[in-house]
């Protein structure tokens, strides 16, 4: 019951910094670090040993037990990484929101997106999960849309109208397995354990009419691939993470960008298999397409900003083809466990890699009044802790071993490399240029001769540098021993691919 | 004192004090230097240590890492020459770097980096996995990176350090690949697929499990790998440019910690390249016999000190590369030493004669405030006696002239390649690697000794060149014992080959041939003498002459690269994808008014976007029971 206790304190901390006024700020910062240190305890306590896969500390509080309407939650060994990510990623969003900047209304904003997640990812019956799934939405939304850049009107619309029509199509697979299970069984209800042994349980997928399981499985996936984003349906990504507040950039791109890696290995993974060699192709070709196609992309564009936003959608692009090779390989041997552990530790730890790179983007920002590339230029001078962080945070983006990117990227690689054979090249590729244009840009904008046009600008000290410093550390830790995180998430896998165990 | 413990503390010494450096040089700046020699001292006592002690036995610790794969250290005779030549070679240029940076205002930077970039090789070294080896490795790319681009200020220096980076980060990419293709297919048989000691006493149990034309693949694929670190064509291109470093950190990367990583990962997993088809061990030699002659050329027409060195380093690890991969076609049975023993003999005389090198031009360049220009140089030998005759040691033993330990290292790969030529029935496509090398000797002794007379010979044509001094006598000593090295290496040639392989045989050597190669040093040193006094090469320039303009473009390949494949290939790729990507991002913007537009008909009811919303929820659920009512129906 601790991580019910963790969910309900961080809802009721929303509203209390609502109403703390000018206090607001001070309120979120121990209220985010008391639920980061509580998600801790209780990972340290339940995952630190022991764990064989499955589901934890889970229970039911019925609400309509007619309609199949429970309060469930359950916490797997994933679901754990992605808690203490969420603990970390708020944490630090509410750390850079300046609140000389917003009204108390921002940290409620963020607060209660922090909620939604803890929400989403605890859940263990479909109608919570989905309401939780939109719960992180819409503050989100509000964020983006009244404290966001100058085109914040169009671009908020975009991502609410993109966002939603992925979620209808997920509810619309949500109750259509709650009416073929009714059929089926007679019983209502919405219980993810239910459900999903029932749509790997061959005797009912064959009542099901073919274009209904298609049906089912492509709301799920179509879902869950805008939420990650992959190719070719990421058209909210740049633009969202461009034009929201830093404090949203950092939630968009280390918390948000996780919602759709936890749909895949989190809800999907046990009848991923059902999706069948067609699909499950082209999802591989979505992932492949989606690694070379950001990378190219993110070359050319001119804003850090920008350009780390295609870089995050292109390190999402690994998780795509993780999901599917773990389901391709003809053996489900050790090379379907490793890229599906692989891909789960990339969703975790890119969203801290991503937040240390857009806190220290915002850093730069505040110093020297810009985030573009072009303007910036031999800041190392003048700047040097800001400068080497933000190369610590952009090698771990392009994967450099040793830092916590490598290891899901080359998880995935030697896991998939069976799946994908030679077009292992084209993955490569991408991962090339990947490399280039983090080193290029960071040549542009920290190394060089200073940029004089910049006048003088000083270096970060103190609370932000040490936050900083704190989550380099997390990422050093996790790239040296990733079984922290790594353990759980493989027995995890273990147990759905070869145990069953739902 | 326990052994493990020591085979651990080599490179976990350097690791725990480049923080400390880091953090203590903030504080008091002379410190920095002090702790980072210190624990490399430390790193080299404790090889010497475990090489005193292990007699013939192999260490062999791994614990698991995560998944299947392991982390641990794994010493054998060869681990154990390359940790005691890096954590040597690399005491000596943190001694000297001690005077050479010691105005510095970031000195506390440089040691720390140095440290790392230590430790990582020597990690590099001793790792027992190959997932292991390929962070150590990109440990070393990255503080190869860092210190390249150490004078950040310097346009030039950032950009070479971004070359470095990238082209190398290619070669890794290759590997990284056979990595992939090796452990996939290990996966399903072996509890931990890339383990070293598990590739390496089982290879042909691998080549049966993957195939040989799978592993030969996989190989290359590696070889691509080390092609970068090692800096071989046609993956050289990053390492003339990354001159723009300090000294020091051109000596660290030639000699100790970073070209010699790509040899020593071919000669670490050499079975696996004598059990894969025979084609790997061709593309080895090839690349290196190739790259031997090549790099030489090119070092013919720098008028740049340093540059000639890097190019003089392409050049000498493609014998080493050439040795491993003669040896490896042919068997060392009645030729000689094995290939491992005869790649890595050169690597380490290499090592001790490069850094010698580089440590006395960095003795020059700081006399001559960094000019690097050999043709403001000449008649140092009498300004600077110490250093050029230094200088000249290391020379001899580049150009492989008695008695120097270059002559006994290079003359056994270049009979070896005489070998190969003979065993094949003097097929003439294979007398290839020796023709290459043979030349490349001669080109040697031709590019060094032209170097050489420009620096050391003549009349000081500059006013710096005129009033340059030897440095302190005692900042020399480092440069002394890798002098006293140099030159009496070879006095250990036999005993190292047995060392590294037990079966070593003595044998003949094949007369004439070297009497044809030592002709062809002697005549080079004196045609490199005479071009570089005679005053006919001031006048040749890149316009004039088309051959030397040619050379004087490295062969157009930096073109290629850079003006073809990024500017002309990659960068309109990019611009390409990036427009679709504005366009589709718009096209979707319009897309999301057009769904508003018909949202607000209904915006008439209710007012807000959350009502908007909530209106949206209940149609959609409506129509999800519609939908199921009728596909529930069709049951």
């Amino acid at each position: 019951m601790i991580i019910l206790g963790i969910f309900i304190w961080v809802l009721i901390s929303a509203f209390i910094a609502f109403l703390a006024k000018n206090r607001s700020s001070a309120f979120s910062r121990i209220s985010t670090l008391i639920t980061l240190a509580a998600i801790l305890i209780y990972s340290v306590l339940r995952f630190s040993s022991g764990y064989t896969g499955g589901f934890l500390s889970q229970s039911n509080i019925a609400l309509s037990p007619s309609l199949g309407i429970y309060f469930s939650i359950g916490v797997s060994g994933f679901a754990d990484s992605l808690l203490i990510l969420t603990g970390i990623i708020f944490a630090a969003a509410v750390f850079v929101t300046d609140k000389k900047q917003y009204p108390p209304s921002m940290f409620l904003l963020i607060l209660l997106t922090e909620a939604g997640m803890l929400g989403l990812l605890i859940s263990r019956n479909f109608l919570f999960f989905y309401v939780f799934w939109e719960l992180v939405l819409i503050p989100v939304y509000f964020i983006l849309g009244k404290f966001g850049g100058p085109r914040k009107d169009r671009v908020s619309l975009k991502f609410f109208v993109y966002t939603h029509i992925a979620s209808i199509f997920m509810l619309l697979s949500i109750f259509a397995l709650y009416s073929y299970y009714d059929l089926q069984y007679g019983v209502l209800t919405f219980q993810m354990d239910l459900l999903l042994s029932a749509m790997q349980n061959p005797a009912f997928t064959a009542t099901l009419p073919l274009i209904a399981k298609d049906f089912i499985l492509f709301g799920f996936v179509f879902s869950f691939l805008v939420k990650l984003p992959s190719f070719p349906v990421h058209a909210w990504l740049a633009d969202s993470y461009e034009q929201a507040p830093y404090p949203g950039t950092i939630i968009l791109a280390g918390a948000l960008s996780a919602m759709g890696g936890y749909g895949l290995f989190g809800i999907l993974f046990p009848f991923g298999g059902l999706i069948g060699t067609a699909g499950l192709d082209i999802l591989v070709v979505l992932g492949l397409i989606s690694v070379s196609y950001f990378a190219l992309t993110a070359m050319f564009q001119q804003s850090l900003k920008r350009m780390m936003a295609y870089a995050s959608a292109a390190s999402m692009g690994f998780v795509t083809l993780a999901f599917a090779s773990a389901f391709l390989d003809p053996v489900k041997s050790e090379n379907a466990l490793i890229a599906a552990s692989g891909g789960m530790f990339q969703v975790a730890t890119h969203g801290i890699i991503m937040l240390l790179v857009f806190a220290s983007i915002y850093y730069i920002l505040v110093k020297t009044g810009s985030d573009r590339i072009p303007s910036l230029g031999g800041i190392y001078r003048d700047a040097p802790f800001l400068s080497t962080i933000l190369l610590g945070g952009l090698l771990a983006s392009l994967g450099l071993p040793g830092l916590a990117g490598f290891i899901g990227e080359f998880s995935i690689i030697v896991g998939s490399y069976q799946v994908i054979g030679y077009w292992i090249f084209l993955l490569i590729f991408g991962m090339l240029i990947t490399a280039s244009y983090h080193i290029w840009a960071a040549q542009k904008a920290l190394y060089g001769p200073y940029n004089e046009k910049l006048g003088k600008i000083s270096d970060i000290t103190g609370a932000p540098l040490a936050m900083l410093i704190i989550v380099f550390t997390v990422i050093l830790v996790l790239g040296i021993f990733p079984v922290l995180f790594f353990g759980p998430i493989q027995a995890y896998a273990h147990g759905i691919l070869f145990g069953g165990i739902i | 004192m326990n052994m493990d413990f020591a085979v651990w503390f080599i490179f976990l010494s350097p690791l725990l004090a480049s923080p400390i450096a880091l953090v203590a040089g903030m504080k008091k700046i002379r410190l920095a230097g002090i702790i980072s020699t210190a624990s490399i001292a430390i790193s080299f006592i404790l090889s010497g240590y475990v090489f005193l002690t292990i007699g013939s036995t192999t260490i062999n610790q791994s614990y698991s890492w995560f998944a299947n794969l392991s982390y641990g250290v794994y010493v054998d005779h060869l681990a154990l020459v390359m940790v005691l030549m890096v954590s040597f070679v690399s005491l000596m240029i943190h001694l000297f770097a001690t005077y050479y940076m010691k105005e510095d205002p970031k000195k506390h930077v440089y040691f720390a980096e140095t440290a790392l970039f230590t430790s990582a090789m020597l990690g590099v070294v001793l790792s027992s996995n190959l997932v292991i080896f390929f962070l150590f490795w990109e440990i070393v790319g990255l503080c190869s990176y860092l210190l390249i681009g150490f004078w950040y200020f310097k346009p030039n220096a950032a950009s070479a350090a971004k070359k470095a980076f990238i082209v190398t980060r290619v070669g890794d990419m290759s590997l990284i690949i056979g990595l992939a293709i090796i452990y996939a297919s290990l996966s399903a048989t072996a509890s931990d697929p890339l383990s070293i000691p598990y590739l390496i006493q089982n290879a042909p149990q691998v080549a049966a499990i993957m195939g040989s034309g799978k592993l030969a693949l996989a190989t290359i694929l590696i070889l691509g790998g080390a092609v970068g670190k090692s800096a071989q064509f046609p993956l050289h291109v990053w390492i003339p440019d990354a001159m723009e470093g300090p000294t020091t950190v051109s000596a660290l990367i030639h000699a100790a910690t970073m070209v010699t990583a790509g040899v020593y990962l071919i000669a670490r997993i050499y079975p696996l390249f004598t059990a894969s088809a025979y084609y790997s061990l061709y593309a080895v030699a090839f690349v290196g016999a190739f790259t031997a002659i090549y790099a030489g050329t090119l070092a013919w027409v720098m008028n740049d000190i340093k540059r000639v060195l890097a190019y003089s380093t392409i050049s000498q690890i493609g014998y080493m590369m050439a040795a491993l991969g003669i040896i490896g076609i042919v068997g060392s049975a009645g030729i000689g030493p094995a290939g491992v023993s005869l790649a890595i003999y050169q690597l380490v005389v290499h090592a001790f004669f490069k850094a010698l090198l580089f440590l006395s031009a960095g003795a020059i360049l700081i006399a001559l405030m960094d000019l690097r220009d050999l043709r403001e140089m000449g008649g140092l030998w009498r300004r600077m006696p110490w250093t050029v005759t230094l200088l000249f040691i290391g020379a001899i033993t580049l150009s492989g002239i008695p008695p120097a330990a270059g002559f006994f290292s290079k003359g056994a790969i270049v009979d070896a390649s005489w070998a190969y030529y003979v065993s094949s029935g003097y097929n003439l496509a294979n007398a290839l690697p020796w023709v290459f090398l043979t030349f490349g000797e001669f080109f040697t002794a031709f590019y060094t000794f032209r170097m050489f007379s420009m620096v050391a010979l003549g009349k000081p044509r500059s006013y710096l060149a005129e009033h340059s001094r030897d440095p302190p006598k005692y900042v020399l000593i480092p440069l002394m014992a890798l002098a006293v090295l140099a030159l009496s290496f070879g006095l250990f040639q036999t005993s190292f080959y047995r060392y590294l392989d037990a079966s070593y045989a003595a044998f003949t050597e094949p007369l004439m041939e070297e009497i044809l190669v030592y002709g062809l040093i002697a005549v080079g040193v004196l045609l490199g003498l005479f071009v570089g006094t005679a005053n006919r090469w001031k006048k040749l320039d890149s316009t004039s002459n088309r051959a030397y303009r040619v050379l004087k473009k490295k062969y157009y390949l930096d073109k290629l690269f850079t003006n073809i494949i990024a500017v002309r290939g990659i960068l309109p790729l990019s611009s390409a994808f990036s427009g679709f990507e504005d366009r589709y991002n718009s096209a979707n913007e319009t897309f999301g008014q057009d769904v508003t537009r018909m949202g607000s008909a209904l915006r008439k009811l209710q007012t807000g976007i959350i009502e908007n919303y909530f209106i949206v929820i209940v149609l959609v659920a409506a129509l999800v029971f519609l939908v199921v009512e009728i596909i529930g129906g069709a049951i």
